[in-house]
Parts: structure tokens; sequence; C-alpha cells
């Protein structure tokens, strides 16, 4: 049974959020503080965490890079603020998906838990090469050479969606729709601060990829594989 | 031309310059003729003077001469004339030519000797007729300005001064010392030239010296236009330099009071504006996260509803519904209130405005096959791409639709699409009850319901067309509303191609072209 971790600090909500969840299947774990989140990880890993942004002791978007440092979870933030700079800003700190309170209703919330638990190129097997990169899907690992990059399972699931098919051009909402689970979605954001995140791992030069090529005005496509 | 006149309209200093060397001409003129005739006319009287005073000692010594002469004989007499004529041409002090015409008076009778005489070839005819006129009547000199004509060679202005003399034998004669004044002519022609030329330098000068004032002041000026416009640009910390103490530098005080005054009032209404950004954002976030704990509550409530007696479970569904429409309220609410903090951001992407249609079309079909006979989508092109903020035009599209469906009545929606190279236009047009010249001025304002009484069938906020309309204009964009009682609405959003440029036409009219107004004819 997957454990999910809810860390917020509204204590009805946190509460609700356990009701549903547990009815749906998983283990909860309640966090209420922000500095308490990151000793509660550790104790008891979770395979999810579930994080707002608004915390006392410490806002979530600094314990999301906490966690971060440590491990590649799932992490799902929640924002009840949804302006932009905030869901970047918790994006671009490590953060796979977020979700708008109130959320349009649970049962998204439950699929894109879902989406993040589940492997989503489930089809895919074996070694996959783009440019001088390695994939293996098997054993969920990226080499360069010799070398092991640690990606985050978003990062290393957009990766394998885009290299599975070289030379395919993914539009932003393709790739929503395969990597995120989305059914229909117009914040294409996510796609681009995880492209500009996996690129600072993979490209030699984020700058001038080669790995994971802009197609302008359409979207994305992988590169390399000769 | 213009050009200058331009230049003269916008320089001050072109405009005191001017005007004080015009006034300065008029009075350096004034001075200048005053000056040059008073200076004129005492050289001549002096002149006239002393030229009297050497012809009476000529006319005296010619008399004295003829009086005292011992020859009888003609021959003697003319010699004698001879010699009154070449002592009277000769003497005098001055360097100064003359003449003498010695000519017969008309009263004297005729004879065959005449002692007619002139020196240097004068002719007696040249002397003015006036003067010899009032020589008869008078025994004392007289004089009068004219011309001397010689046998050959040219005329000279000349003054001349006659007498009667008496030849003892000959008869009366008249003899007429004549002054050349080509002298005084040059001395007064000399004065009128050195008072011109100091006429004209005084004028340079004046002007010169208003241009240096007026620069003093004019600079100054110039530069306190130049801080006001850049403030005027937004350069609130700029402040005009004070080095003095006069007129100027309280201009340049009171400009910088003035300036301080509004960059309070700035910093004063961007900080009201900050703190009621705050405050929205604080409510979302204190109402939402409230709401989203009611909504999965309601949400399991819901979910078990089969399991409860029928009055809880339509409870359960009201409740769901009546958040949900509490949620789309209290987010119209933000938005209007970003709008009205000026805090909306556009977030451009290039998309297909026809696929955006057609998604939102699809979306609304689902939940609305009765109360339309059906939504067609006409476009001129297989394809419209713009870069727009796609969140804002898809609200925008599904505002209009929605509202369209909920007046519609039953008829058919049309909805076109037609675009130029920087605009494109969706005109979303019903056959419904439509509206009347009051209700679309007010079709735009918040909360606004075209008829009360009539039921609100959709559970619109209320805020849909007044955000569209701000979507709109946050494009650049513009939303336009048509309607006739009876005869429908037509809604047309027209957009830059490019969001950010501005839109020159309108690809759709607002009125639509099914639609024919009726002309009465007087």
């Amino acid at each position: 049974m997957a454990r999910i971790m809810v860390v917020d600090d509204d204590l009805d909500l946190a509460e609700m959020l356990g009701i549903v969840l547990t009815s749906s299947g998983f283990d909860v774990d309640l966090v209420n503080r922000g500095d308490e989140a990151l000793e509660a990880f550790r104790n008891n890993p979770p395979d999810l965490v579930l994080l707002d942004v608004m915390l006392p002791g410490l806002d979530g978007i600094e314990v999301c890079t906490l966690i971060r440092k440590e491990s590649v979870v799932p992490i799902v933030m929640l924002s009840a603020k949804g302006e932009t700079l905030d869901i970047v800003r918790g994006l671009e700190a490590g953060a796979d998906d977020y979700m708008q309170k109130p959320f349009r209703d649970e049962a998204e919330l439950i699929a894109r838990i879902r989406t993040r638990l589940r492997r989503t190129n489930a089809d895919v097997t074996g070694i996959l090469t783009i440019g001088d990169l390695a994939i293996d899907v098997t054993a969920h690992e990226v080499h360069r050479g010799a070398k092991v990059i640690t990606l985050t399972r978003l990062e290393f699931d957009l990766l394998v969606a885009l290299a599975k098919d070289p030379g395919r051009v993914f539009t932003r909402d393709a790739l929503l729709s395969e990597v995120w689970g989305y059914r229909h979605s117009t914040d294409t954001r996510l796609v681009n601060v995880h492209v500009q995140r996996l690129r600072s791992k993979i490209e030699h030069d984020p700058e001038h990829p080669e790995i994971v090529m802009t197609v302008r005005g359409v979207g994305y496509k992988a590169g390399g594989a000769a | 031309m213009t050009r200058l006149r331009l230049a003269f309209q916008r320089s001050l200093a072109a405009k005191v310059i001017t005007s004080t060397v015009l006034l300065s001409l008029g009075v350096v003129w004034l001075t200048g003729s005053a000056l040059n005739s008073r200076l004129s006319d005492g050289i001549r009287t002096v002149n006239l003077n002393s030229y009297i005073a050497e012809a009476r000692l000529a006319f005296f010594n010619a008399q004295y001469q003829l009086l005292i002469s011992q020859d009888p004989s003609v021959q003697g007499r003319k010699e004698l004339v001879a010699q009154i004529v070449i002592d009277a041409t000769t003497q005098g002090l001055r360097e100064q030519p003359r003449d003498v015409i010695i000519v017969k008076t008309p009263t004297t009778k005729k004879s065959k000797v005449s002692y007619e005489m002139a020196s240097n070839g004068a002719l007696a005819e040249s002397v003015p007729v006036g003067v010899r006129d009032r020589i008869l009547k008078s025994s004392d000199l007289e004089y009068e300005y004219g011309k001397v004509r010689y046998l050959s060679g040219i005329p000279r202005e000349s003054l001349f001064v006659g007498n009667r003399i008496d030849i003892p034998g000959g008869g009366r004669y008249e003899m007429y010392v004549v002054f050349s004044l080509e002298q005084q002519t040059s001395t007064i022609s000399l004065i009128q030239n050195s008072l011109l030329l100091t006429g004209f330098a005084l004028l340079f000068l004046i002007g010169l010296i208003t241009w240096l004032v007026v620069r003093q002041v004019v600079r100054p000026v110039r530069e306190a236009a130049s801080v006001a416009k850049q403030f005027t640009q937004g350069d609130f910390d700029l402040r005009l330099p004070i080095t003095s103490k006069d007129e100027l530098a309280t201009l340049a005080l009171s400009f910088n009071d003035m300036a301080a005054s509004i960059e309070q009032q700035i910093s004063r209404l961007e900080n009201l504006s900050r703190v009621q950004q705050r405050f929205v954002s604080d409510v979302s976030h204190e109402l939402r996260t409230p709401l989203t704990t009611l909504r999965m509550a309601s949400e399991v409530l819901y979910n078990h509803r089969t399991t409860f007696e029928a009055p809880v479970a339509r409870s359960a569904e009201l409740l769901v519904a009546q958040l949900d429409r509490f949620e789309r309220l209290l987010e119209d609410l933000l938005e209007v209130s970003r709008f009205d903090a000026e805090v909306a951001v556009l977030e451009p992407v290039d998309f297909d405005l026809l696929v955006l249609i057609k998604r939102c079309v699809s979306d609304l079909g689902i939940d609305s096959d009765e109360k339309t006979s059906g939504i067609s989508t006409k476009s001129d092109k297989s394809e419209v791409t713009i870069r727009a903020d796609m969140r804002r035009v898809e609200r925008v599209m599904r505002n209009l639709l929605s509202n369209a469906l909920d007046h519609c009545d039953g008829t058919p929606i049309e909805v076109r699409i037609a675009s130029t190279d920087s605009e494109v236009a969706v005109g979303v047009r019903d056959f419904g009850s439509g509206l009347d010249e009051s209700s679309l001025i007010r079709v735009f304002d918040r909360f606004w319901r075209a008829d009360p009484s009539r039921a609100r069938v959709r559970g619109g906020t209320g805020l849909g067309l007044s955000i569209a309309l701000e979507d709109a204009r946050l494009h650049n964009g513009e939303l336009d509303a048509w309607g006739r009682p009876g005869k429908g609405a037509h809604f047309v959003l027209t957009l830059p191609r490019r969001a950010g440029e501005s839109i020159q036409s309108r690809p759709i009219r607002p009125t639509p072209e099914d639609f024919h107004e009726e002309v009465f004819y007087q």
C-alpha cells in the first residue's frame, strides 16, 4: 500500500485529505508544520509527498528543496494562492506537479497521485540510447559513459517518453497527458519548467541543448540519436 | 516659410528678439531722422548766413568800384565789370568754387551796349525766376536755392544771392553771386551716412544684448521644460538645480516641491495598490483552504448519497452544486480585483484559435443538448494561429458561448472567425430575445442581468462578460456588443494577431451581416 505524506497547516483540510486518501486505499501521514516535515520524511519515507505552499516554520518551497536534496520521491504541491510566481517557484524547487486549491474534484487529485505513483512507460523495457546517454528503463537509471545521472521519477519519465520515439515531435499537451496524466489542461508551464530542469541535468550546455530539443511553436523532441 | 513661422512660434527667444529689434528700429529711426534734420538745418543756416555776408561784401565792392570809376568809355566800363566779376569770384576765404552772373534787369530799356557777363560760362537763364522777380521789387539782396547751368559741364546745386547794381551810364543790372553747395551737400550726406551706420550698429547691439538677456532667462526655462518632460516619462526623482535666488530659482523651487509631492502621492498610491494586492492574495488563500475542505467533505457525502434518505441525498447534491457556484464566484471576484489592482498579466503563447474554439464548443455541447438547435462554426481559413494568453482567450470564448446559450431560446448559434494579417475576430451570434439599446450600454457591467425576472439557466456569476471585456482589453483587443430586441445579439471579440500589438480594423463588424436596419423614407 502506497504511503502518502500530507504536509498542511490547516488541520481540518489535512484531516479531510486523510479521510479521502485513506478511503482510496492509501496510507497517510499527516504533518502540520514545515519545520517538522523533513524529520517526518526521514523517519518514515513515503512514496509521495503532498505539500502545501504556505506553512508555518518553513514554507513549502523550502521544504521541497530540502526533500529534493536527498530524494527523488514524487512531490505534488498544493497551492491556494494560484499566483503564477508561486507555482513556478514550486516547480523550480523540484515539485513534479501542483494542484490548485480548491481542487476541481477529489477524483482528479486521486488520479494525479496515482499517475505519479505508477510507472508511466510500463511498455518500454531494456536500454534506450539518445545522444551519448544510455537510459536503462528497467533499472531506472541514466548513464553517461560510466557516470550515473540522478533524475527524479518524473524527469526520468519525461526523458523516456521523448527518447522512446526519437525525432518525433511531442506537443506540450501530448506530454502533459502522457507524463502527467492530465486529460486536458491549458497549463503548459509544467512542461516548460521540467524540460529546463531535465536539461540542466543531462545536457552538456543547457543553453544549447542537444538531447531535448525545442521545436518552435510546436513542442519538444529528442534529438541526438543518429 | 511655414517652418520659419513654426520655429518663431516655438521659440520664446525668437519672439522677444524680434519684437525688441522692431521696436528699437522705430525708436532709432525717429531719433535718427530728428537728429538728421536738425543737423542739416543747422549747417544750412550757418552756411547761408556766411554766404549772404560774403555776397553783401561783393555787392558793396562792385557798387563802390562802379561809382568811383573814372573811365566813361564803354570799353572802360566793360573792363571794370569784368574786373568786378573776377574780384567777386576769387574773393572770400572759402575754398569754394563760386560764380558771378551779371544780367540786365528786365525793366532796363533795350540798348546796343550790354554789360551782361558771367564767370566760367554760367548761364544767366539758370537764375531762378523767383529771385529775379523779388529783386525787381526789393532794394535789399535776395536769395534762392537752385541749379546753375553752364555752357558746358554738369549743372550744380547752388545758392543764388542777388542784388541790384547800377552801372553809371549803362543802366540797371542785377548781380548774382552763385555759391556751389557741393561741400555742404557732401557734409550733410556724411552726417546722414554716419547716422544710418550708427543706427544699424545700435540695432545690432540691441539684438545681441536682448539675445544674451533672453538666453539667461530662456535657458533655465528650457532646462525646466526638459526636466518636466523626463519627469512625465516616469523619472520621478529628477529635480531642477537651484543656482541663484531670482524668480527662476523660485520657479525651480516650486517645480521641485511639486515633483516631491507627486512622487510622494505616487508612492502612496503604489503602496495602496500593494496593500490591495496583498489583501486579495490573503483573502484568496484564507477562503480557498476551507473551501477545499468543504468541497472534499461534500464530495464524500455526494458519493454516498445512494445510501441516504431522499431529502439528505438531495441536500448533498445541492451542497455540491452550490459549492461549485460559490467557487466560480470567488474565482471571478478575485479575477476582477486583479484587474482593478492592475496586476493582471498576459502570458502569451502561440496557438490555433480554431482548435481552441472547437474545444470550447464541444465542451459546451455535452451539457446543452436541448437549449439550442446547434452551434455552427464558420471560418475563412482552416488555421488561425495567434499569439495570445490562451487561458484568457478560452475564458472569453466560454463566457461568450455560455452567454449566447443562456439567451438563444432554442435558436441556432453562429460562431464566425475572420482574420487579417494583423488581427483576428470571433463573432458569436444568437437569434434569441436580443438586447435593447439601454441594455447594450450596460451589458458589460458587473452583476448586470438583461432581464432580472429571467431565471439564470447556466448559473453564471454575472461577472463573465465584464471579465471577458477586461481580458480582451488586456490584449489591446476589443469586445463589441450588438443587439436588437427580438433580433438576437452579436458579440465580437477582436484581438491583435500578436498580443500587445494594436488593432487597426475590425474583420467582423458588430452589426451582423444578416441584419439590415429598416430605413424609413420621409
